[in-house]
Formats: C-alpha cells, structure tokens, sequence
C-alpha cells in the first residue's frame, strides 16, 4: 500500500538525518557544558568566581592562573610518575594479552575450553573483590609498601580478560591460510605470532593499548592505596590531595583539573582512529 | 612405504607437540594472572570472611560466621550501603543505556562531522575520573555553581546537590550518564553490524523509520544492549571513586556505597577479616544480578539464524 516513490524515500531519508545532526549540536553543546565551565572557571580570579549571576566567559582571560597552578602542583613530576607506571604496564598488557589471544585464537591444546572459560568468566568478577587480597599479598607478602610493581606487575599476566578475548577475535578474522603457508615453509607458530599475526592486528593492539591507557589514567583506588609518599604520587593521586589541601580557591583547582585532561586527550587523538574499527571486529554479538 | 608412512606420522606428533607447547606459553602470563590475580584471591576473600584479621588480631583468628552476624545484625551502614549500591547502579545503568542508545543511533545516521561528535560523545570517557568528579563537584557547588544558576534562570530554587541526601544518588548517577562514551561506541559497532538486508526487506514492506527502528534495530541490538546492560551494571555497583574523594559517604551514610564501606574498614579501621566478609557478600550480590539477567536474557535476545 504505502509504496512511495523513490524521490519521496529521499527526501525523507535526507529530513531524518539533518534533524539527527540538529539534536546531536544541541547534544554537544550539553555534554560539553561542563568541561566549558571548568576551563572558563580555571581562567577567572576567585572573586570572578564567586560573583551571581555568573558569566559564561571569563572577564579577563587568566592564562597566568596555570603559571601559578604549576607552582604549587607538581604535575610534570606526577605525569612522570604515572608515566613510569602506565608505560611498561601498556606494553606488559598488550604484549601478553596478544600472545593469550593467538593461543586462544589459532592453537589446538589441551584444556583450551576450560582455559578459555576461566578467562571470559574473570570477566564478570568484580575487581572489588579480590582488593584486600591482593593487597595483603603485595604488602604483606611481598612487602612492596609505596611501590609502583603492584600497579604495574598484574598487566603483564594476560592484560584483562576482555582484551585477550578482542585480540582472539581479530586473529580469527585474518585468514588461516596465511599462517598454514608459513607453517609449510617451516615457521615456529611464535615465528608466525611475530612476523605475520601482530602487524595483521596492528589496530587491534592499539584499542588494546587505549584500553588499558584509560583503565590505568582512571584508576584512583589502586594507586591511593599502594602509594604513601608524596614523590611518587600519580596524577589521580596528586589531584584528589591537592584538592583537599585548597580548599576553596576554585580557580586553582580547575587549572589543576583541566592540566590533567590534557594527556588523555592527546592519547585518544592519536588512537582514535582505530577504536571503532577495532570494536567492531571483536563483534561481541556472540 | 611403511617407513614414509612412520615418519610422517611422527613428525605430525612433533608438530602437535610444539603447538601445545608454544601455546601454554602463551598462555603462561595469563594463567598465572588468573590463578593469582583473580581466583585465589577470590578464594582467599571467602576464606578470610570467617576470620578476625587486623585490627586486634595480627594474625587471622578463626571466628566462624560471626563477620557475617556483624554484618547484617549490628553493623550501622552495611544495610544501608546495599541499598544505596543498587539505587545508584539501576538509576546510572537505565541512565546510561538509554543516553548511549540514542546517541549510538543518531551518529550512525548520514550526518555530518560523524567523527567530531564521536569524538565528543567519547572524551569525557578519557578524562581521569577524578578529575572529572572534582570538576562536577564545581558544577553542583550550591551558591555559584553551574547547574544552580540554571536552576535560577528557570525560577526553580536551589538544591545542594551533594550535600542533600535526597540528591547526592541522583547527582552522581548523571555524572555517570555523563562518563558513558564508552558505551555509545559499542553500541555504534553493533548498529554498523547490522545486515543491511533487514532494512532493504522492511523498506519493500513499506515500514517506516520508527517501524524499522523497532522490527529491525532494535532485535539485532538485543546481544549488544545486554553485553552493556551487564558490563555497566558490573561496572557501575564497583563505583568508589566520588564517595572516596567527594562525598566521604555522606551526607549521612547517603552516598556510602558497599565499595566504599570495604574501602573503609580495610583501610582505615584496619579490620581485613571483616572487610573480605562485605566484599563476599558484595560478590554474591553481583552474582546474583548476574545470574538473573542471564535467566532472563534468553527470553528478549535475538540471536541471528534463531528462528
């Protein structure tokens, strides 16, 4: 019955999309409201601050507020500091997660089920859980107190479960028969691992390494409760005392705050570009 | 012939051999993971649950089930941040699948600047999560913050947001809303795997938008929308970081969530027997939402080459 021609289809078609791109500026405008009021916040005088109405733009633009926030908030010693840990536990991470991903993915071995099962189930366990065990056993056991190793040591056991499961997933797509060439030609399966498996997954290892970059950047909790000392305070860490100690003066606290947005968008601007692509492989559907 | 034969064979075994050997090395780093990182401290946290251990006793002392008696018959909070933990978890989980759906769905459209909105819709995602928490906190701040002035253009008179018990949930479930880009880029893959078959059939049958949105869409999204209903649900019950740096728990024991109240006993009262017991429970709590979404699941999950 409501058969319409294809002129009609069109110009709908085109009416639905030019009303999604109207709600998605009005949606951006809104998102990105708050991250607004923080910077115009960061650039204005305290008395600004605090005066009603407020002002969307900052009288005078208070670039100097940063110069003075830097003084008292050590972010380049932080930022190395997380650095020292988010460094080698990305590399850990992805590294062992992609050698778990091809075992899982190509390998035929006893006990793959079970093993493979274990991991996706770690998936639904609740990291809370094991806090206090864990804790013991690196304080206690260990006797790593104000030490980086055990933010740093779990990523190089496998790298989370989830991507272990998205690498297996992107070396599922690549077609065996290049790996049974290799194998033909005398290749060790790591030699193949290596030299025709990761560069095929390149983008695969990146959203790996973005993943675990944001994990690491958002984790307060672990790095509060393992590092004491001032010196090795990470970003998150150093943020959430130097907001204790200021009190109220706002304007020095959202300098801080937007300085510490600064490297994650740096690092997503780089990765970006195979993060959806890389979602989509995994294709989570089943 | 025989001999060919033999030794192909055995060579077959070699191959076999180095297979599984290069594969549980592979494996290695992340068994031990999931042997010492993830089971047995589970393990342990169950076993710990029955001791004293900390504060009072430097070494575990044996108690039976008297950290769970404690919990649910004299502890002041632990009811409390039960509930607390689940009202935050429903109101960010609906929040956030709702938000992140509409969004998906939008930027899957022939629009414009696709990537810029993506970028957008994602960055908060990236931000430290403290840091975005002390931003907000600026925002719901009760005399000059953003969302009051707002409140006042709009002739509505002013809430303390985090200092208001009725509130502090509500306020930190929107800041979850806001944190979901990480959802709206799942649900944008699943949108892209969508045969575009479907459409093509439901267009010859003359559907509309809303029609194909509902017949088509929505039932090949049913897996994806419970992957994120389950991974957010997970996700949001462990939340810690606001109560931690923000609210203290309060006002009162308002914003005390389960994650907060472990927090507290293992770390600050030193009590770790007692602290393993919630985080047991906890565990049986997320088991449980778990096992129920999976019973239900089967009920409202489309799966393709289902008839």
């Amino acid at each position: 019955m409501a058969v319409k021609s294809r002129g009609s289809h069109g110009r709908q078609e085109w009416r639905m999309n030019s009303s999604a791109f109207v709600i998605l500026v009005i949606l951006t405008a809104v998102v990105m409201l708050p991250i607004w009021w923080m910077f115009r916040s960061s650039l204005m005088t305290n008395t600004e601050l605090y005066a009603f109405p407020p002002a969307f733009f900052p009288k005078n633009w208070l670039f100097k507020n940063y110069v003075k926030t830097l003084e008292y908030f050590p972010f380049w010693k932080y930022l190395r500091n997380t650095v020292m840990i988010i460094f080698p536990s990305l590399l850990g991470g992805t590294v062992t997660a992609t050698m778990a991903g091809y075992a899982f993915a190509r390998l035929r071995f006893r006990g793959k089920d079970f093993l493979f099962s274990l991991c996706v189930g770690s998936m639904l366990l609740p990291l809370m859980v094991t806090l206090v065990p864990l804790y013991t056993m690196w304080t206690r056991g260990f006797h790593l107190v104000d030490s980086y190793l055990p933010l740093i040591i779990p990523h190089f056991c496998g790298g989370g479960a989830f991507n272990i499961f998205l690498i297996r997933q992107f070396i599922r797509s690549i077609p065996r028969e290049l790996d049974e060439a290799a194998t033909i030609d005398g290749a060790s399966y790591f030699r193949i691992l290596v030299s025709i498996i990761m560069p095929a997954i390149k983008s695969a290892m990146i959203v790996v390494s973005l993943l675990l970059f944001i994990f690491l950047w958002n984790d307060l909790l672990h790095q509060m409760i393992y590092i004491n000392s001032q010196d090795k305070f990470t970003i998150a860490v150093g943020l959430s005392q130097f907001k204790g100690s200021l009190g109220s003066d706002w304007s020095m606290i959202m300098s801080a705050t937007c300085i510490s947005f600064v490297p994650g968008i740096l690092f997503y601007l780089v990765g970006q570009r195979y993060f959806v692509e890389g979602i989509v492989m995994t294709g989570l559907k089943n | 012939m025989l001999q060919i034969k033999k030794s192909n064979r055995s060579s077959r075994l070699q191959m076999r051999k180095q297979e599984s050997r290069t594969a549980y090395l592979c494996l290695l780093p992340a068994i031990i993971g999931l042997v010492f990182i993830t089971y047995l401290p589970l393990l342990s946290a169950f076993i710990l649950g029955f001791f004293k251990w900390g504060k009072g006793a430097i070494v575990p002392v044996f108690i039976g089930l008297d950290n769970y008696k404690r919990l649910f018959t004299s502890d002041p909070y632990f009811l409390d941040s039960i509930r607390v933990t689940v009202y935050f978890s429903i109101l960010a989980v609906i929040g956030c699948l709702i938000f992140s759906l509409f969004i998906a769905i939008l930027l899957n459209r022939k629009v414009p600047a696709r990537g810029f909105f993506r970028a957008v819709f994602y960055l908060p995602y990236i931000l430290p999560s403290i840091a975005v928490y002390i931003g907000w906190s600026w925002l719901y701040e009760s005399n000059f913050g953003l969302f009051n002035y707002i409140l006042t253009l709009l002739g509505v008179s002013k809430i303390q947001f985090l200092a208001d018990s009725k509130y502090v949930i509500p306020s930190l479930a929107l800041i979850a809303v806001w944190l979901s880009g990480n959802l709206i880029v799942i649900f944008l893959a699943g949108l892209q795997n969508v045969p575009r078959v479907y459409y093509e059939a439901s267009e010859i049958d003359g559907a509309n938008g809303f029609q194909r949105f509902l017949h088509v869409t929505l039932p090949s999204m049913t897996p994806i929308i419970f992957y994120n209903l389950l991974m957010s649900l997970i996700i949001n019950m462990q939340i810690v970081v606001p109560a931690l740096a923000l609210t203290n728990g309060g006002p009162g024991t308002s914003s005390t969530f389960i994650t907060y109240l472990m927090y507290r006993y293992a770390f600050i009262s030193n009590q770790l027997g007692y602290a393993c017991s919630i985080s047991f429970i906890f565990f049986i709590i997320i088991a449980v939402f778990t096992l129920i979404l999976f019973a239900t699941s089967k009920s409202w999950i489309y799966y393709e080459g289902d008839e």
